[in-house]
């Protein structure tokens, strides 16, 4: 893209010697080296990390994804990677369904419907939110949440729902349904203020146009905006996911662990990054260390696939609805 | 890119406000170490962290040493005194063998006497209900489920139970306390020994999960039914309940220091490396508390700071104990034969 605006600024820019031309070398050497560093360091982390895993991927090879168990005792060591799979998949997924419609709203009621006093502040709000530390977070998912969904929303569900495997008898406090709602509290203002950004970026002459053809500002939202900001949404999505599923000292305060497969929410579970967190300092042998960096090595790889296929349904979608990828960037 | 300036404003603002705080925080550092002559610092158990802060005013004092400590649980400690970021470790579980060897040449000093304290949240029962080992063993392992059940109605025939169900409240972190308590159920429990073993952290059958003794304290706090366990000192400012432990000669006893001491006094005969296991003593210590556990300090063999580190650890095995530091905070000054082999360990150390 940049390379098309050059070519066509090209002609109109005036020749102004050597000076311009110094600056954008150092533009193109800085801007490059910056480039380089962080490819340099991709590579060095996965490296390092398959360095690391190295005693238990010789040890375990590939059995170590779908096995279920995680015993560090010396002498009864066993490990594997399954249930912690399925806990960063179950909690990341349902954080990002918890939090992609309220984001959304969060978004089009600051663009389109809060009173114009209420914006600034909202807006404000939702960003603090973001800047909140996981651990205090955590703290938060301990003390007050854990209890009041305990106390009040999992009862209700539980009556309500219970016939669904999901929401089962009562837990602890700590449990994977906790985690998932702190989970949403920390990808919900990013998802709401990227998405934020798109809808304020939709032309006026498009959002009046249709106004102007008699649509309701419902249909104008739909027909409009929408279609207008859903790559920018997506990639939004995406990076709150991201965020989910690597999200690891919150998650290890609220969820409780264990290690199995089970489909109550309201149950304790575990996920990868929270195992990596809880375990790692002072892992009693090389063993343990090791398959806690293979368990680093198998979320590098999950979070690499769900991101590349997430970029491909964008894409394929943005085709299918003929709209140029970055056309207002 | 109109806005390019204003980044470049704000960029230059962070790095300043950086600097400054680096700035600070340097001369700070710098105006420390200058006040007194050597630096000793430390990192590891939360558990031994109180008894530590304690010796910082009279380890000042006997040789003006700045002692600093960093309670960032055992396992941190074993790894920091292993990448030998700090001057001595700290862990409440004795080292593994794969941790000797990456250690390199480290020593492990037994340094401090303590007890874990079984914690619990259920209103309608009595401060210091009647536990024996096995029944713990089998609430551990899931078998027991509820208050009301027959094992413990045997033990309290006195106190009428509720039928609420009981919650387990464990670390999710390696953590000694954890050691400590495994170590104890293996020693009371076959099953336990053989499906779960002892260790930092163990693949616990039931129960929640929570990081650091606080996460615990807080899980059973908030949890009606829930058992819980952590170290006494922190049961105790916590203001939970905790178990009167029944020992191997059949009395019930609390983690107070008579039956830290009687445990301590025990099991006398320390490993090649200087650990020692006083989990459920026999017979003849009837006052003995049976979850009770030492805890280590690990210094590495040869070190350029070894004078130094000599003259603090002999005053923390000997002055160190006395009452005045160690009697609040529910530890025990170590028995004589440990100290014998403590003393004998810290003149190993060289430079």
């Amino acid at each position: 893209m940049s390379s098309v605006d050059a070519a066509a600024e090209a002609p109109r820019r005036p020749f102004t010697g050597r000076r311009v031309r110094f600056g954008d070398l150092v533009l193109q050497l800085v801007a490059g080296a910056a480039a380089l560093a962080t490819t340099v360091l991709v590579g060095l982390i996965i490296w390092k990390v398959i360095d690391g895993a190295r005693l238990s991927l010789s040890k375990y090879g590939l059995g170590f994804v779908t096995r279920i168990a995680w015993n560090p005792v010396p002498g009864h060591e066993l490990y594997g990677a399954a249930s912690f799979l399925f806990g960063t998949a179950v909690t990341s997924f349902s954080a990002l369904l918890l939090a992609t419609p309220l984001a959304i709203g969060i978004a089009l009621f600051l663009t389109e419907l809060a009173p114009r006093p209420l914006q600034a502040p909202v807006t404000a709000l939702v960003e603090t939110l973001a800047a909140i530390p996981s651990v205090v977070i955590g703290l938060w998912g301990i003390l007050v949440l854990g209890p009041a969904l305990r106390d009040h929303v999992e009862p209700t569900l539980h009556s309500v729902l219970g016939f669904i495997p999901l929401f089962g008898p009562k837990g602890a406090g700590p449990s994977v349904f906790t985690a998932i709602v702190v989970l949403t509290i920390m990808i919900l203002p990013i998802v709401a203020s990227i998405s934020r950004e798109l809808f304020l970026g939709v032309p006026h002459e498009l959002k009046e146009g249709a106004l102007a053809l008699g649509t309701t500002r419902w249909e104008m939202v739909r027909g409009v905006m929408f279609p207008y900001a859903r790559g920018g949404i997506a990639a939004a999505l995406i990076l709150g996911f991201g965020r989910a599923i690597g999200e690891a000292i919150a998650v290890t305060q609220v969820i409780g662990g264990g290690v199995f497969i089970h489909w109550n929410l309201f149950g304790t579970g575990d996920t990868l990054g929270a195992k990596i967190a809880a375990s790692y300092q002072g892992a009693s042998t090389n063993l343990q260390a090791s398959s806690l960096i293979y368990l680093g090595l198998i979320l590098l790889v999950f979070s690499l696939i769900v991101n590349l296929a997430a970029q491909w349904v964008v894409r394929r979608s943005a085709r299918k609805h003929g709209i140029v990828r970055g056309g207002r960037a | 890119m109109p806005k390019l300036g204003s980044l470049i404003r704000i960029s230059a603002v962070v790095a300043a406000a950086a600097l400054l705080a680096v700035a600070v925080v340097g001369t700070a550092g710098a105006s420390r170490a200058s006040h007194n002559g050597t630096t000793i610092t430390g990192a590891g158990s939360s558990f031994v962290s109180p008894l530590v802060a304690q010796w910082v005013a009279g380890i000042g004092a006997a040789y003006g040493y700045e002692l600093q400590y960093s309670p960032i649980g055992s396992g941190g400690g074993i790894a920091a005194i292993t990448g030998r970021t700090v001057d001595f470790g700290a862990s409440d579980a004795p080292l593994t063998s794969d941790q000797f060897n990456a250690c390199n040449g480290c020593l492990q000093i037994p340094w401090a006497l303590g007890a874990t304290a079984i914690m619990f949240n259920e209103p309608s029962v009595p401060n210091l209900l009647h536990m024996d080992g096995p029944t713990l063993a089998s609430i551990f392992m899931g078998q027991i489920k509820t208050w009301n059940d027959p094992a413990i109605k045997k033990l309290n025939p006195k106190v009428s139970l509720p039928s609420t169900a009981i919650t387990v409240a464990h670390r999710s972190d390696n953590s000694g306390t954890t050691y400590n308590l495994t170590d104890y159920l293996s020693h009371v429990s076959p099953a336990w020994q053989a499906q779960f073993g002892t260790a930092v952290a163990v693949n616990w059958p039931v129960g929640v999960g929570a990081k650091g003794s606080s996460g615990v304290a807080g899980v059973v706090a908030s949890t009606q039914g829930a058992i819980g366990y952590a170290d006494v000192a922190f049961a105790l400012k916590n203001h939970l309940k905790y178990f009167a432990m029944k020992n191997a000669s059949g009395f019930f006893t609390t983690p107070g220091s008579r039956g830290i001491l009687a445990a301590a006094s025990s099991d006398q005969k320390p490993d090649a490396n200087n650990a020692l296991s006083i989990v459920n003593p026999p017979k003849k210590y009837p006052v003995a508390y049976p979850i009770s556990t030492f805890t280590y300090v690990i210094v590495p063999q040869q070190t350029a700071k070894a004078a130094d580190l000599r003259k603090f650890l002999f005053w923390a095995v000997t002055k160190g104990q006395a009452g005045q530091y160690t009697a609040a905070l529910r530890f025990v000054p170590i028995p004589k034969s440990v100290l014998v082999v403590a003393e004998k360990t810290i003149a190993k150390i060289h430079s």
